[in-house]
């Protein structure tokens, strides 16, 4: 070989890997119910492929050939002191791709556990941006950079707490934006979570006026984030099991299946390309693709449950007295919470730190708060509050799916399929997306 | 005048008390190409459908082998990774990621305003110099296909491919198959050993490390082109470029993830990748049997 940092192009293959990880599944092992009709009750087969597949790259919007990016690194003076094994989380960083003239300027903001830089983003960002926005992606307030550098508790998943965090942090950007860059309007918009924290924003925006947002977006919004990731940990207990042995046996699992291929390949180096193809192969039954999103789902709260045990003091795996220090071995704590579901993260690090310091509350009125009808009002009367989602997203039950549809009226689009988000970059999505944003969307006549 | 004198030195506070809270860093990161990103995507999905299809089977077939063994999910190694040297690792892992920031990627992201044909002339060059040396391992693994294939590769290219410079030889069905001394080492059944992370160049093995040493040393051995003699200055900045392409071409960002696990992660990532290539390594023979208990990579 060559003393080239090949190692550090294996980690791009690594990641790769991950998605493998998270595409593949135990599915001898774990029977789901065969019944007609949505599998595990959740979602139907459909809806779990469109989901962990997304959007074919040929059913693609039309995208533009160059985007431009800026990345800002921001300190905000509002946050906690940064523990020490989160040194590399000091500032919030964003991402802008800004036009050369004066346009409106589009915020976007990730999904559960997203940075303000993941594909979806991506994709969202390069159809605004072709649309004539400046776009500005921001990560959910669960992402871990966003809890150390832009919380005011490190407690992540409380709609209003998160929707001031996000509202203040947007303000310290537009502040700070170079100067070349000239808006002449704000939309928010985001996806899954992301949705929910940008109609949030609107509505704390409309009582204090300091951006001015225009209109807001929510695209596969969920209704309730509680019962929507309770909705995830049934999947996962479904399709995985419980604890660390299910995603072991996961694990052990897609080892055997991805070197059975290898060996039956003339290859010599694992590739992207590989890996990739190998997923499509891996997974074929529905409790594979459930297995896919539930593990790609728990993965993504390990962080937010660590940080907010920290922050918090609740001492669920982090002792109080005695937090890790740069270079202490840190897998044991990932290795038991990502054995954990999410209502253990409620139960023992969001309830008791929010029971301490909101006057008043009760875990009913928490759970009650974490729903989107604390700006139903708003999402009922204000005519620049838009929603796009599917009649087959698994994060909503029917009743949710009917609720949205009746607080928003003519304002939201319900697609048959697609899953959560498995249609998102679509033509159909961007079209209705830059519609919605523009004011000039009207719901097609039937 | 006091006033203007006493404006001026306000605006000299508040400019002075501007920097003091300046707390913004903005840089310009090279541009995204949505378009052809997509374009590619297609292709490739169109692309891996059909090779999944026929791979395999093929190769099975053309070799005349028995199919391999399977392997069972029992025969996996375990999710932990043997990591003695953890602490060290973890400081050299945070300083890479230091660096990275300072230096690297800053030096590699400017590298990226270059021409696109300017750049992937480089990248085939250094591809091209390290034909030879996988030559060599696969001899010494025994696996004579791919040495003459990479022997047709590196005459191909050196020569209609100017130097090296245009990768013709993938375009006439013969992609690259890169190997090294680690694969050697393990093909004559050289554990991985525990987990490294080397400055610079990230994660490694024990027995990555040694086949890097290795890989550098055919390097400078072979000489190629005589670009590996001579002053400092010359073999240096020839090391300089081949790093910065190598960089410019890798898509991983230090903690991109913001989790403080991301060094438990990728070494969970980077071993297992290694262990599946090492499987590769031994295809026709039966899975080696982990003993209960043993950790990854020991």
């Amino acid at each position: 070989m060559h003393p080239r940092p090949r190692a550090l192009r294996s980690l791009v293959i690594g990641l790769a890997f991950t998605s493998a990880c998270a595409a593949a599944a135990s599915a001898q092992t774990v029977q789901l119910p065969s019944t007609s009709g949505p599998a595990t009750g959740l979602a139907d087969s459909a809806a779990l492929r469109a989901t962990v597949f997304g959007t074919a790259p040929e059913d693609m919007a039309p995208l533009p050939a160059r985007v431009p990016l800026t990345e800002i690194d921001i300190k905000l003076p509002w946050a906690n002191p940064v523990p020490a094994v989160f040194w590399f989380d000091k500032r919030l960083r964003v991402w802008l791709s800004a036009q050369k003239t004066p346009a409106p300027l589009a915020i976007v903001i990730a999904g559960t556990g997203g940075s303000g830089n993941t594909d979806k983003l991506a994709t969202l960002r390069a159809a605004l941006y072709g649309a004539g926005y400046h776009v500005l992606t921001m990560p959910s307030p669960t992402f871990p950079g966003f809890i150390v550098s832009a919380s005011r508790t490190g407690v992540a998943g409380d709609l209003r707490q998160d929707g001031e965090d996000l509202y203040s942090a947007m303000q310290a950007i537009i502040r700070h934006l170079p100067r070349r860059v000239q808006v002449t309007d704000i939309d928010v918009l985001g996806y899954s979570l992301g949705g929910a924290n940008a109609a949030v924003v609107k509505a704390i925006d409309s009582a204090e006026g300091k951006l001015h947002i225009h209109r807001a977006l929510m695209i596969n919004p969920p209704v309730s984030l509680f019962t929507s990731i309770g909705r995830l940990d049934r999947l996962f207990a479904l399709s995985i099991g419980s604890g660390d042995a299910g995603i072991e046996r996961l694990y052990r699992q897609l080892y055997a299946e991805l070197a059975n291929l290898y060996r039956a390949s003339d290859r010599v180096e694992l590739d992207e390309d590989f890996l990739l193809g190998a997923a499509a192969v891996v997974l074929k039954t529905d409790a594979e693709f459930s297995a896919a999103i539930a593990l790609s789902f728990r993965l993504d709260l390990v962080n937010m449950f660590f940080a907010g045990d920290l922050y918090a003091r609740t001492g669920v795996v982090v002792d109080p007295q005695h937090p890790p220090k740069v270079g202490d071995p840190l897998e044991k704590f990932e290795m038991t919470l990502r054995a954990m579901p999410f209502s253990e993260y409620f139960a023992r690090v969001f309830a008791p730190y929010y029971l301490a310091h909101r006057a008043g509350a009760t875990v009913k009125s928490l759970v009650a708060d974490n729903r989107l009808d604390i700006i139903g009002d708003s999402l009922r009367d204000n005519e620049d509050y838009y929603a796009q989602t599917n009649s087959d997203d698994l994060i909503l039950d029917t009743s949710e799916l009917q609720w949205l549809e009746h607080t928003l009226g003519a304002r939201i689009v319900v697609y048959d399929h697609g899953g959560h988000l498995g249609n998102l970059g679509s033509r159909g999505q961007i079209a209705d997306m830059l519609d919605m944003l523009a004011g000039r969307w009207h719901r097609p006549t039937p | 005048m006091p006033v203007v004198a006493l404006g001026l030195a306000a605006c000299g506070l508040a400019v002075l008390a501007g920097c003091a809270t300046q707390s913004v860093d903005i840089h310009g990161m090279p541009a995204a190409t949505p378009a052809a990103d997509n374009a590619a995507a297609a292709a490739n999905r169109a692309e891996l459908a059909a090779a999944i299809a026929n791979e395999g089977r093929e190769d099975i077939a053309e070799s005349g082998a028995t199919p391999s063994p399977l392997f069972t999910p029992a025969d996996a190694p375990s999710m932990v990774t043997y990591d003695p040297w953890e602490r060290l690792n973890r400081f050299t892992y945070r300083w890479n990621a230091r660096f990275d920031s300072a230096v690297f990627l800053p030096v590699a992201n400017g590298y990226r305003c270059l021409p696109s044909p300017l750049r992937s002339g480089v990248h085939n060059f250094f591809g091209n110099l390290t034909e030879l040396s996988t030559m060599l391992n696969d001899a010494l693994q025994w696996r004579i296909g791919n040495g003459v294939r990479s022997l047709g590769r590196f005459l191909l290219n050196s020569t209609i491919g100017i130097g090296g410079l245009i990768d013709v030889a993938k375009h006439v069905r013969l992609p690259s198959a890169p190997t090294g001394f680690s694969d050697t080492l393990g093909t004559w059944g050289v554990h991985p050993g525990p987990y490294v992370v080397l400055p610079l160049f990230g994660p490694s093995t024990l027995r990555d490390t040694i086949g890097l040493a290795g890989d550098i040393g055919a390097r400078y051995g072979i000489n190629l082109f005589d670009l590996y003699r001579g002053s400092f200055w010359k073999t240096g900045s020839m090391d300089v470029a081949d790093a910065v392409d190598e960089r410019a071409n890798t898509a991983f960002r230090y903690y991109a993830t913001g989790s403080p696990f991301e060094y438990d992660d990728i070494r969970f990532l980077y071993v297992r990748k290694r262990l599946l290539e090492d499987t590769g390594l031994h295809r026709h023979e039966k899975p080696q049997k982990p003993a209960p208990g043993t950790e990854a990579g020991r």
